[in-house]
């Protein structure tokens, strides 16, 4: 008779040429997920977490412009957002002294931390060959009791609520109604256990090494890349209140922060501003006074890049989350 | 090539090799498998300067340790189990009942599933996967003279459990089960 190993091999569930599974070209989320473990990380000094943009970018047509200009007749919210502005007079909040105020509001543990998340986002696609286009979205993820999880993507722009908003799903920019369904799907359970999937810690030193492993390098986060693995953690989770206390007294260890002044933030909330500035690019973090939850995350160009068409001054990306 | 070229080209050359081993042991709806395989190559890029000249074991490897992860991570024990111990589909019941079937599928996962894990393993790597004894030895993180003892341990056991289902399953599996 056939020996074990043979009735084994015969007896292989998924042989080499299993219709799912067999040897081809990587389908589109495999590639997509490759691209993502490629680029986000090295993506983190010059353009965060925009490469995807620039990808979806280099297809930008005519078309998108010629329906910018002669669309319809509601004008259309395309126009590229200006940077916050610190409100004049208002006086800087020291980072030690938010971190303090955060830490009195989290004694009592309210609000709790939350897996999944709320954001709304503007963010620049860029491309060799056409002028940027802004590209508002909401986005929203909430977990449920299996691990499993749903993912809604929204086409809107609160600031110009009713307008047509410029979306570049499917790869082709275009214009749609606000509210605009981009994506919803549901996920499978997940049992990731690997940061931003882990449970983030609620004191700072482990939410330092937490947030660096985030960041896929084994050596201490320079301050953007800091910021960038901030945006991931937010991108997953909706903070408490003794996390954001640990954020924050993180933030106020961190080297090269310079406290701005207050702020009105695109969601109208009160936020102080907190600015970092690297060659070319302005990083502003504006967080919640009195508790010093982290609102949002903005990103300036300072100085102009023809390659891709933009001006020093031109809003790369913002991220407003909400609870 | 920069280790971020090198993780690249492992990446497109074994997806599917690295899908297929999860799936053998999962048994879950694709989309599950795709979810784990996500993550062991979310790890193998954090581990990127360690990839060795032939990846493929040490994915294998890797993959290993995020269906362990999996399991204990998440208490899906009891689901894992049941797959790889109790599931017709994982079984391949649904293809073969007994050793008069055409296919070998359900009895012989029956008599692995006897088996303990490690010995289930190193079965499963060398007539699934179809690796060497060298590229078992990388997977399971041993060296060769150990991984040779493990599988050879691992057929007696495997050929005794075979051999004990004879007598409750009728014909004799040497005439239903000829090579070819």
């Amino acid at each position: 008779m056939a020996d074990e190993l043979d009735l084994l091999r015969r007896a292989n569930p998924v042989p080499t040429d299993a219709p799912s599974f067999g040897d081809r070209s990587l389908d589109h989320n495999a590639e997509r997920r490759l691209n993502r473990l490629l680029h986000d990380r090295t993506a983190a000094g010059r353009r965060p977490r925009l490469l995807w943009s620039l990808v979806a970018a280099s297809v930008v047509v005519v078309t998108a412009l010629t329906l910018l200009l002669s669309g319809p007749n509601t004008t259309p919210a395309v126009a590229a957002p200006r940077p916050l502005v610190v409100r004049a007079g208002s006086a800087p909040v020291s980072l030690d002294l938010l971190a303090d105020r955060a830490e009195q509001a989290a004694a009592d543990g309210a609000p709790g931390l939350r897996k999944g998340t709320h954001a709304q986002s503007w963010s620049l696609g860029m491309s060799d060959d056409k002028p940027p286009i802004t590209l508002p979205l909401e986005r929203i993820v909430r977990w449920k009791a299996d691990d499993s999880r749903t993912e809604l993507v929204v086409a809107t722009d609160p600031g110009h609520p009713g307008r047509p908003v410029l979306t570049d799903q499917g790869g082709t920019p275009r214009l749609v109604d606000d509210g605009h369904v981009i994506s919803r799907r549901t996920y499978p359970p997940s049992w990731s256990d690997a940061p931003p999937e882990a449970t983030p810690p609620h004191d700072a030193v482990r939410l330092r090494a937490y947030l660096q492993e985030a960041a896929y390098t084994q050596t201490a986060l320079t301050t953007p890349e800091l910021f960038d693995a901030v945006g991931a953690l937010l991108d997953h989770w909706t903070l408490g209140a003794r996390e954001s206390a640990a954020l924050a007294r993180l933030l106020a260890d961190t080297e090269g922060l310079r406290p701005m002044g207050g702020v009105t933030d695109r969601l109208g909330r009160n936020g102080q501003a907190y600015e970092y500035r690297a060659p070319g690019l302005r990083r502003m973090l504006i967080m919640d006074p009195s508790t010093g939850a982290v609102l949002g995350l903005e990103s300036t160009f300072t100085k102009d890049d023809p390659q891709y068409g933009v001006e020093s001054g031109d809003v790369m990306e913002y991220s407003a989350w909400m609870r | 090539m920069s280790n971020d070229e090198i993780f690249a080209a492992a990446y497109r050359e074994h997806y599917w090799a690295v899908s297929r081993y999860v799936a053998r042991r999962w048994g879950g709806h694709a989309s599950e498998v795709e979810e784990v395989v996500a993550e062991v190559f979310t790890v193998a890029w954090r581990r990127r300067a360690d990839l060795p000249p032939s990846p493929l074991p040490w994915l294998y490897g890797v993959a290993r340790n995020c269906l362990a992860n999996a399991v204990r991570g998440r208490g899906r024990l009891r689901r894992l189990v049941d797959r790889l111990g109790n599931d017709d589909t994982a079984h391949g019941r649904h293809i073969a009942a007994g050793p008069e079937a055409d296919t070998p599928g359900g009895w012989v996962h029956d008599a692995l599933a006897r088996l303990s894990p490690a010995d289930q393993e190193v079965l499963r790597l060398t007539a699934w996967e179809e690796l060497g004894i060298e590229e078992v030895a990388v997977v399971l993180g041993c060296g060769q003279r150990a991984a040779s003892m493990r599988l050879h341990r691992a057929r007696g056991r495997l050929r005794a459990e075979i051999d004990r289902m004879r007598p409750a399953t009728g014909p004799h599996p040497s005439k239903e089960h000829g090579h070819g």
